[in-house]
């Protein structure tokens, strides 16, 4: 290893990058753009309002019970009233009997159904009972806290998935570019050894992933005020570590296109997957059994479960599950650099 | 006194699946000779010349340049290849290129060795330019001026003229000439007979092996035809 030629294969990275502006932007502007995006659909904890209608006649009562709520109750007869429904423009009609109500949903979009459903049912109660329901139960948080917002739990994950997903595309399209553009022929027939050239890469565009995710991560947390507990450099401890890797994989993974088209084609195989079963959507223990194998080779589920454990938890990272996360994304960093250096055949023609 | 050997090729053969490439290729070129790979499209030469630049593997036969492995030759700074189609970073100056290049091949005090380069190549004053805005034979210019930093002591250049005007391309001729006098030895491929008549020997190839070897002068008395490209004709129609 002559690091002088390393060293030189990483500067050039940087010399070509400071002319490609493309790359520049979508290295620091979109992941800033897409973060802004989901902090506005994410960040705030208000309610979007249910539009309930009643069939017939209302117990004024029923209107006091739902004060409070987000349900805004109506009265209309019932062939417009099951109208209002089917068209969208209602959640739910209310029909009283002489036993009770039924609720009839519109009910495409399960999470909003039973997100109101429990309310109604709640203010029925009260209105049969005849008084207020109070609950017995008081509720305290270990972690998180009321103010909690979707965007405060996601964030851990986002922060690494972004920074993960970027690198990667940015590092497989660039390596495959010296692939077929002749350089990499060209750069093997001269004494540049092959390990030289992945450290070369990895010291260049380390360089700039280590830059985007502190971008993303003093995003996440000054501008879109994500509530994290952690040591901020511990969070970045964790996402360096996983980024480190989303460069190697990109150089190892670019062996196995021939063109950028095919290159953006991994995606779907290579990024998806993992945004799907490292526990950013659906935690991995709900994961179906078959699947929880799969999870434990993505290095994005321990980035996930590491991140989460910092931000939200405010583990330390001497803490022996970072550690264990730390080490398992840069074992599979080296172990994706040595898959890297085995790719670059000399027999290609 | 025999002249000692740049390259020494015997029974080569290459595979790439069901293609052969090259099927017992032998040819030796003597150091400091301009040597004229000479041959249609597809007949083996850029598989020979990558062979030699250790990208390639010969599937059988030996092959040594300066009486080692061609690897171990390229892992000193030894060759220099110019490819077919320029290899330089497209959103680098010549420059930086050039000092890319310098740096992997270990030149010592680059400055002014790459400025001497883009003298040779007529490029001094673009030299801050970025490859991307050059034209075609520009670029093709400053490829060959990367290949000549580190003074390699073969010279390998595929097809080096192509896209150069003519006016260019007799420059290049009269620096490789400059060359192979101060001691390079340079294995030139082309398909371009006024190039070929330039070099001091050529070798006649066609489907992976060499056909007939000799100086224009030679092959053309051997064909018993006009000029060269007639000659070329008659020995790759001749029954081998």
């Amino acid at each position: 290893m002559n690091p002088k030629r390393a060293g030189a294969v990483a500067r050039r990275i940087v010399l070509q990058f400071r002319r490609d502006r493309r790359s520049l932007g979508l290295l620091f502007i979109a992941p800033i753009l897409v973060l802004t995006l989901v902090g506005q659909l994410w960040g705030s904890s208000t309610t979007t309002k249910v539009r309930v209608i009643a069939a017939g006649d209302v117990d004024p009562q029923l209107y006091e019970a739902l004060r409070g709520t987000n349900i805004e109750l109506q009265a209309m007869e019932r062939p417009a009233a099951l109208e209002e429904v089917k068209a969208g423009r209602a959640d739910a009609m209310i029909e009283f009997s002489e036993t009770g109500a039924t609720v009839t949903v519109e009910g495409s979009d399960p999470t909003r159904t039973s997100s109101f459903v429990g309310q109604v049912d709640a203010a029925l109660t009260e209105l049969i009972i005849g008084s207020p329901l109070r609950s017995a139960v008081t509720v305290k948080y270990l972690y998180g806290g009321p103010d909690y917002t979707l965007l405060d739990y996601l964030a851990p994950v986002l922060i690494g998935f972004f920074a993960y997903f970027f690198i990667f595309l940015l590092s497989c399209v660039s390596f495959l570019r010296e692939r077929t553009s002749g350089t990499l022929e060209r750069l093997l027939a001269s004494p540049l050894r092959r390990g030289e050239l992945i450290v070369g890469y990895l010291g260049g565009f380390g360089i700039f992933a280590l830059l985007q995710a502190l971008v993303i991560l003093a995003f996440t947390v000054f501008v879109l005020k994500v509530q994290y507990r952690g040591n901020l450099a511990t969070i970045f401890i964790v996402e360096a570590a996983l980024v480190v890797g989303a460069v190697s994989l990109g150089l190892a993974i670019s062996a196995f296109a021939r063109n950028e088209l095919q290159a953006v084609q991994f995606i779907p195989l290579v990024i998806l997957p993992q945004a799907f079963l490292s526990g950013l959507l659906v935690p991995v223990d709900q994961l179906n059994e078959w699947l929880r194998p799969i999870s434990t080779v993505l290095p994005l589920t321990y980035a996930t479960e590491a991140l989460r454990a910092v931000m939200v938890k405010g583990y330390a990272l001497t803490d022996p599950l970072i550690v264990r996360d730390v080490g398992i994304l840069a074992a599979f960093a080296v172990l994706m650099a040595i898959a890297a250096v085995l790719s670059i055949r000399r027999e290609v023609a | 006194m025999v002249a000692s050997l740049a390259v020494e090729a015997r029974d080569v053969r290459k595979c790439f699946g069901p293609v052969t490439a090259l099927d017992g290729l032998s040819l030796t070129v003597t150091a400091g000779e301009i040597y004229g790979l000479l041959g249609p499209n597809g007949s083996g030469k850029t598989t020979f010349i990558r062979i030699l630049a250790g990208l390639v593997r010969p599937d059988g036969g030996t092959i040594s340049v300066f009486g080692s492995s061609p690897r171990a030759v390229v892992a000193t700074g030894g060759v220099g290849y110019m490819t077919q189609a320029p290899a330089l970073y497209g959103e680098l100056s010549i420059d930086e290129n050039l000092t890319f290049f310098a740096t992997l091949e270990g030149v010592t005090d680059p400055a002014p060795k790459i400025e001497d380069a883009l003298r040779r190549v007529g490029l001094l004053d673009r030299r801050r330019s970025v490859v991307s805005t050059l034209s075609g034979g520009m670029r093709t210019r400053a490829s060959l001026a990367a290949t000549l930093l580190h003074a390699p002591r073969l010279l390998l250049l595929d097809e080096p003229t192509v896209g150069v005007d003519p006016a260019q391309r007799r420059d290049f001729w009269e620096h490789f000439r400059a060359l192979a006098q101060s001691g390079v030895t340079l294995l030139v491929s082309s398909h371009v007979m006024d190039e070929a008549s330039r070099c001091d020997r050529l070798g006649l190839i066609r489907s992976g092996r060499v056909l007939a070897e000799g100086s224009a002068r030679e092959l053309i008395a051997r064909a018993g035809t006009a000029d060269l490209e007639s000659a070329f004709l008659a020995l790759s129609e001749a029954p081998a």
